[in-house]
């Protein structure tokens, strides 16, 4: 742990942000001490990004100071704040996929070092100094996920960065990559860096962070050292209320099946197999998770299942009919509810008013509609109804969907396919990138529907999620069911072994479940 | 509460302010810029103005105008069918002009008692009109052909088409000594009478524009189909993954945009040339793609666009009269759609940011619409 | 409408606008103002029409063009020119029209067929005011105080059909028209029967028409009508008679370049400065004196000789004809004019389609 003393690396005294009507930051105070990862948390809207983005030059603060290094400094742009070795890993990689790793990095930064070999000599040796096995004359689109985080850590290390901001890092990472980046900090830490780490995830919070601060509607709630406190307690700091407890289950399973797909295959136009013989069955009242590594299948499963995507061989039947032929809405108006993977390319359509995104996918039904027309006033009432009952924080149901955090816009999703009775969910990734109180809210009405004998697809990357919320859960690889763990009694270390194919997992049945 | 309500309400005061203020903006700036333009001429601007305002105003300037006006907007709306789905239907002309030929030589052929005559005619300009866009939506979701190509391609197959046919061997006749090829006359008990004003005759038909916007209006903004037509325009893969058919909606919507095109030439037809010729103006239908942006694909914001283009088309001889060439009007109808596009697009993202304002203000004061409890998960 | 896709509509649009407008070659109108110490003739103001194209197309319009220039010259009088934009519908003609008689323009000429039925409607609004229509369509016109001028545009190509016959020594010749019109065809039909008459053995290309209406471009733009020449001279012809306007600059220049003959049109094309490099290569024209008529009408207005109802222009009274400039066709000159005598008299019948 880095002592106390001298200067710490950022400090920010009593920040204020204020736009028209709404203080997004009030009386902020933190100080990161040099050389330790500091984890910001809190709910989505609670004023993270907007005091990243004045420590980075992005915005400027009503009140306050910000010191670096012991000097106070003031930004105007983000150059600013990279003079002042401050540099930002964002969320979404901006990297040009037909450039190499070297052009990439150098892309912008020309006058450091040039564009060809002293820049290739630099750029080995960061990696060198901080651990980053990368070779720069790779082109960017051969490289994984966590090769492509890399390479930003890396765009920001070559232009001098002492202290690195990262903006959830780990949302688009598999476990496994997750181990590694923490590896890499680690090594950042030790060669003296600061890193300040945005994250709603508590565990890798807790596993990476020297020091959190938490911050509730704009204000910082407390900073408190990793090592002395419980990721529940944390939760609570978040959210500002005692969380529900997670109860023990009992099995609502029935014996009625309500829904099966059976040796489904779905091939790419290249005639390869993307989903090669897929077959499951969901019981009413059961929640069927499907675990992988993203690309393994589970995307185009999906799609099939929702009839977005043509099925090379195999049925899917649904409620006693054989539906492989029937088109996505009429799958929908049978009773299929599906919250998409990508909210704002297949859950919403962002530039329209929340009540016309309440009648995206039920547009053919009663509240929204009446024989061929729309029925404007049903809608309207219905959405400000999903509004009270799923929480979703909106001035109105008049406003854009964009305007929405993301968490509340998943909560908009989840409240409307809720909504008129269905009979089987599929459910992608409902709680990808979504803070704590929503989370928590989302597997409370997931749980609520399973009782009430709904059938429930999720597919999910979190695999806390799948363990705790499947009855049954299989696992995809190559677009093949692999294996069916037994919920009970997996750890999410050996579920993330079995999903990569290494070894089977403790308490996991090898083989096709057909 | 009526929806209107609800819906200001939901806007607020900065909002309304935005909508009606954003195309004055607009236009004042395309103003001030025409203006340079007319003194960098080397002419009086505000004389200028003034010779257009008088002569625009004027009892048979005014008639001009309307019936103008009638043509370009039945042509903005069809090319605004098509924007509202992300298709961009350039064969509006290609489409018009088929239909128009098409109907005249039916209308010509036939003769039929009072409404039916005309009825069956601009029927007929309505199925050619459609048939012949539904090609470019066919060839879309078939074969993945870009509309924008393939109505391009199709407006010169068009041309082609109607120099074959235009012609005395074919469906055309040729008057002796004639310059001009025409197709037989479509007798009185098919045409469509006018509303005589003071300044002239005032196109029958002016009626069926109006209609059709209202009709626009409504099955955009109130029906099933339009909905699905508007996410399909803005997203796609959400309406995909909402159930819309988006392969049929590619058809439907091309031939729906075809079908309103084929009205286009309809109140010259039956209200003026009665017979398609040489002389059949040509063109409505890239003039009606800049209406339609203008007009913001908007039924009634359409209408004033295709007033205030048929204005300046009726002031450019007067220009001429004064000595400004006749072209600044096509600079200053360019300059006005650029600018309303251009300013539009900043007051939408405007827009956007006050209501995420609104929303984290929201956030901040920590209670949801009803107001009736403090955050936190549902009991 | 997505966004990407509103604003490339919007640039789209724009430039097809600003296109339309480079199109139109911007043409200022002239006004100079006549009898600044000239003795007043009347107060005579005339204003002219165009058809689209207008003043600067080396062509009918510049030839309607020049009769102004000569009123305005030796007459002394004032004139307005007004030209029409591309696709227009009759009722902007006739607000045209309306605008200039209104405006106290008397005479009032109209330049093209197109302004036929304009110009009989308006004339009834405006009795007092004098009308001319060049090139009247069916030749017909009605009204007082409207008179029509038309031309027999067969008979001179007749001439100059016959003239290519007689100059080519692969025996074949081409023909270039502007745009697929009965007009057009006119000059084809005339063109096609005087080569006959001359040489019954002569090879005459299929013509070839540059644009199909309402695409006028054929009226325009030389690439086209040098293209269109590039493959008649391919084909093997040596004489190339173009009725395309100013897409005949192109025809004129690339028969030029490839050192053989071209007939140019309208006006007599030897001395057009457009030209004036291959000139050598121009073997005559096929002159139509829109000028005259234009002169010819301002100056029976002023002089109160006007007579309402149709002129005919042919050879018979030089309104059609052919160009001599440039001494090519001298040694043919007696073949051609035992024609032009046959013609006028009515012995000889040129077909007109």
């Amino acid at each position: 742990m880095p002592h106390d003393e001298g200067e710490p690396a950022v400090r920010l005294t009593s920040i204020t942000k204020r736009f028209p009507g709404v203080v997004a930051n009030r009386d902020v105070n933190i100080t990161v001490r040099r050389g330790e990862v500091h984890a910001l948390c809190g709910e989505n809207g609670a004023g993270k990004s907007t005091l990243m983005k004045i420590l980075y030059g992005m915005q400027r603060p009503d009140e306050g100071a910000i010191e670096v290094d012991g000097a106070e400094v003031t930004f105007h742009t983000p150059a600013d704040a990279i003079a002042r070795g401050i540099g930002m890993v964002h969320q979404h990689f901006m990297l040009a996929d037909n450039l190499t790793v070297l052009e990439n990095v150098v892309l912008g930064a020309e006058k450091l070092h040039g564009i060809g070999a002293a820049a290739g000599r630099k750029i080995k040796e960061i990696a060198t100094q901080y651990g980053f096995d990368i070779e720069p004359n790779r082109l960017v689109e051969e490289l994984g996920v966590g090769d492509r985080q890399r390479v930003e850590i890396l765009k920001v290390l070559y232009r001098g960065a002492r202290i690195l901001i990262l903006d959830e890092p780990t949302a688009v990472l598999v476990p496994q990559e997750v181990d590694e980046l923490f590896g890499n900090l680690r090594d950042l830490k030790a060669e003296g860096l600061t890193v300040l780490f945005i994250s709603h995830k508590l565990d890798e919070v807790l596993s990476i962070a020297d020091r959190i601060t938490v911050i509730r509607r704009g204000e910082t709630v407390a900073t408190v050292n990793a090592a002395e406190v419980t990721s529940r307690r944390l939760a609570e700091l978040m959210v500002g209320s005692e969380l529900p407890s997670p109860e023990t289950r009992e099995s609502t399973v029935t014996g009625d099946e309500q829904f099966s797909v059976s040796g489904l295959t779905v091939r790419s136009p290249e005639g390869r197999a993307i989903v090669d013989d897929v077959s499951f069955a969901i019981h009413l009242g059961e929640i069927v998770g499907i675990a992988g590594v993203e690309g393994n299948g589970q995307g185009e499963l999906i799609e099939a299942i929702i009839g977005m995507r043509p099925v090379t061989a195999g049925t899917v039947r649904f409620a006693g009919a054989d539906i492989t032929q029937w088109s996505t809405r009429r799958r929908r108006e049978a009773g299929i509810a599906y919250i998409p993977e990508d909210r704002q390319r297949h859950g919403l359509v962002l530039d329209r008013p929340l009540w016309e995104n309440r009648m995206l996918g039920h547009q053919t039904r009663p509240p929204n509609a009446r024989g061929p027309w729309i029925d404007r006033r049903g809608a309207r009432a219905d959405t400000t109804r999903i509004v009270k009952e799923y929480d979703v924080r909106t001035p109105g149901i008049d406003v854009l969907a964009a305007a929405l955090s993301g968490g509340n816009q998943q909560k908009l999703i989840v409240g409307r396919e809720m909504t008129g009775n269905p009979r089987l969910l599929i459910a992608a990734h409902p709680t990808r990138g979504i803070d704590v109180g929503a989370q928590a809210a989302i597997w409370e009405h997931l749980r609520k529907a399973r009782a009430d004998g709904l059938a429930v697809l999720l597919v999910s990357a979190d695999l806390e999620e799948l363990i705790g919320m499947s009855d049954t859960l299989h696992v995809i690889l190559r677009g093949r069911l692999v294996a069916t763990v037994d919920v009970t009694d997996v750890t999410p270390e050996e579920l993330g072994s079995a999903m990569t194919g290494a070894e089977p997992a403790d308490g996991a049945t090898a083989g096709d479940t057909a | 509460m009526p929806a209107w309500v609800a819906i200001l309400r939901g806007l607020g005061p900065r909002q309304i302010t935005l909508r009606v203020g954003a195309p004055i903006i607009a236009l004042v700036i395309a103003l001030v810029i025409t203006m340079i333009l007319l003194r960098a001429a080397g002419v009086d601007p505000f004389n200028a103005m003034t010779s257009m305002i008088d002569y625009g105003t004027t009892s048979s300037s005014v008639v001009e105008i309307l019936n103008r006006a009638t043509g370009y907007y039945l042509s903005a709306i069809a090319v605004a069918i098509g924007f509202r789905m992300a298709l961009f239907n350039i064969g509006v002309d290609g489409q018009y002009r088929m239909a128009a030929m098409l109907a005249a030589v039916l209308g010509g052929a036939v003769a039929l008692p009072a409404p039916l005559g005309q009825i069956l005619v601009i029927v007929a300009a309505m199925l050619v009109g459609g048939a012949w866009a539904a090609i470019a939506g066919l060839l879309k979701v078939t074969r993945g052909v870009s509309e924008v190509i393939s109505t391009i391609m199709l407006n010169a197959i068009a041309t082609g088409l109607i120099a074959y046919l235009l012609n005395p061997a074919r469906l055309a006749e040729v008057r002796p000594g004639s310059n001009n090829v025409a197709t037989p006359p479509i007798p009185e008990s098919g045409q469509v009478p006018g509303f005589e004003l003071a300044g002239g005759t005032v196109f029958g038909l002016i009626v069926l524009a109006v209609a059709v916007g209202i009709a626009f209006h409504v099955v955009i903004n109130r029906t099933r189909f339009g909905y699905d037509l508007r996410i399909s325009g803005l997203s796609l893969t959400a309406a995909r993954a909402s159930g819309v058919d988006s392969r049929r909606m590619i058809v439907t919507t091309m031939a729906l945009s075809g079908v309103v095109a084929g009205l286009v030439g309809m109140p010259e037809l039956l209200g003026a040339s009665y017979q398609y010729s040489l002389n059949f103006p040509a063109g409505l239908g890239f003039t009606g793609i800049a209406i339609a942006l203008l007009g913001r694909n908007n039924p009634f914001g359409i209408g004033l666009a295709a007033l205030l283009f048929s204005f300046l088309d009726q002031s450019s001889d007067v220009l001429q009269l004064n000595d400004v060439p006749k072209e600044i009007v096509l600079v200053m109808q360019g300059t006005v759609v650029l600018t309303v596009v251009i300013v539009y697009e900043l007051v939408r993202r405007f827009e956007i940011r006050l209501q995420q304002r609104a929303v984290a203000a929201e956030l901040a004061a920590g209670h949801v619409i009803a107001g009736e409890k403090p955050a936190g998960g549902p009991e | 409408m997505r966004r990407g896709m509103r604003i490339t509509a919007a640039v789209l649009a724009s430039a097809m606008l600003t296109l339309g407008a480079a199109g139109c070659g911007g043409k200022k109108t002239t006004s100079d103002s006549g009898g600044a110490g000239g003795e007043a003739k009347k107060t005579l103001k005339v204003g002219l029409a165009y058809d689209i194209g207008g003043r600067g197309d080396q062509s009918f319009n510049d030839a309607a063009a020049r009769g102004l220039d000569r009123v305005k010259s030796e007459l002394n009088i004032q004139t307005k020119e007004l030209s029409a934009k591309p696709d227009e519908p009759d009722s902007d003609k006739e607000a045209r029209l309306k605008l200039l008689a209104s405006g106290g323009f008397n005479p009032v000429v109209g330049v093209g067929f197109a302004y036929t039925a304009p110009i009989t409607k308006v004339a009834k609004d405006f009795p007092n005011t004098k009308f001319l229509v060049v090139d009247a369509d069916q030749c017909k016109v009605s009204g007082a105080n409207v008179e029509g001028a038309c031309f027999s545009e067969e008979q001179g190509s007749f001439l100059v059909g016959a003239a290519a016959a007689l100059k080519s020594k692969t025996g074949t010749i081409g023909f270039i028209g502007g745009v697929n019109v009965p007009l057009i065809h006119k000059f084809w039909a005339g063109y096609e029967a005087g080569a006959k008459a001359a040489k019954p053995d002569i090879k005459v290309l299929p013509a070839k028409y540059l644009t199909q209406p309402p695409n006028f471009n054929g009226f325009k733009d030389p690439a086209l009508g040098s293209d269109a020449a590039k493959g008649q001279l391919d084909a093997g012809a040596d004489v190339i008679y173009h009725a395309a306007g100013g897409a005949g600059i192109g025809v004129i220049k690339t028969v030029g370049a490839a050192q053989k003959l071209a007939i140019g049109v309208d006006s007599d094309q030897y001395n057009q400065p457009a030209v004036a490099n291959v000139k050598d290569f121009i073997l005559t024209s096929m002159v139509k004196r829109v000028d005259v008529a234009v002169f010819d009408f301002v100056k029976a207005v002023a002089d109160n000789t006007f007579t309402a109802g149709t002129k005919k222009y042919d050879l018979s009274n030089d309104g059609v004809g052919y160009a001599t400039s440039g001494g090519k066709v001298d040694d043919i000159k007696a073949k051609l004019d035992q024609y032009k005598q046959e013609i006028s008299s009515g012995q000889l019948k040129v077909p007109t389609s």
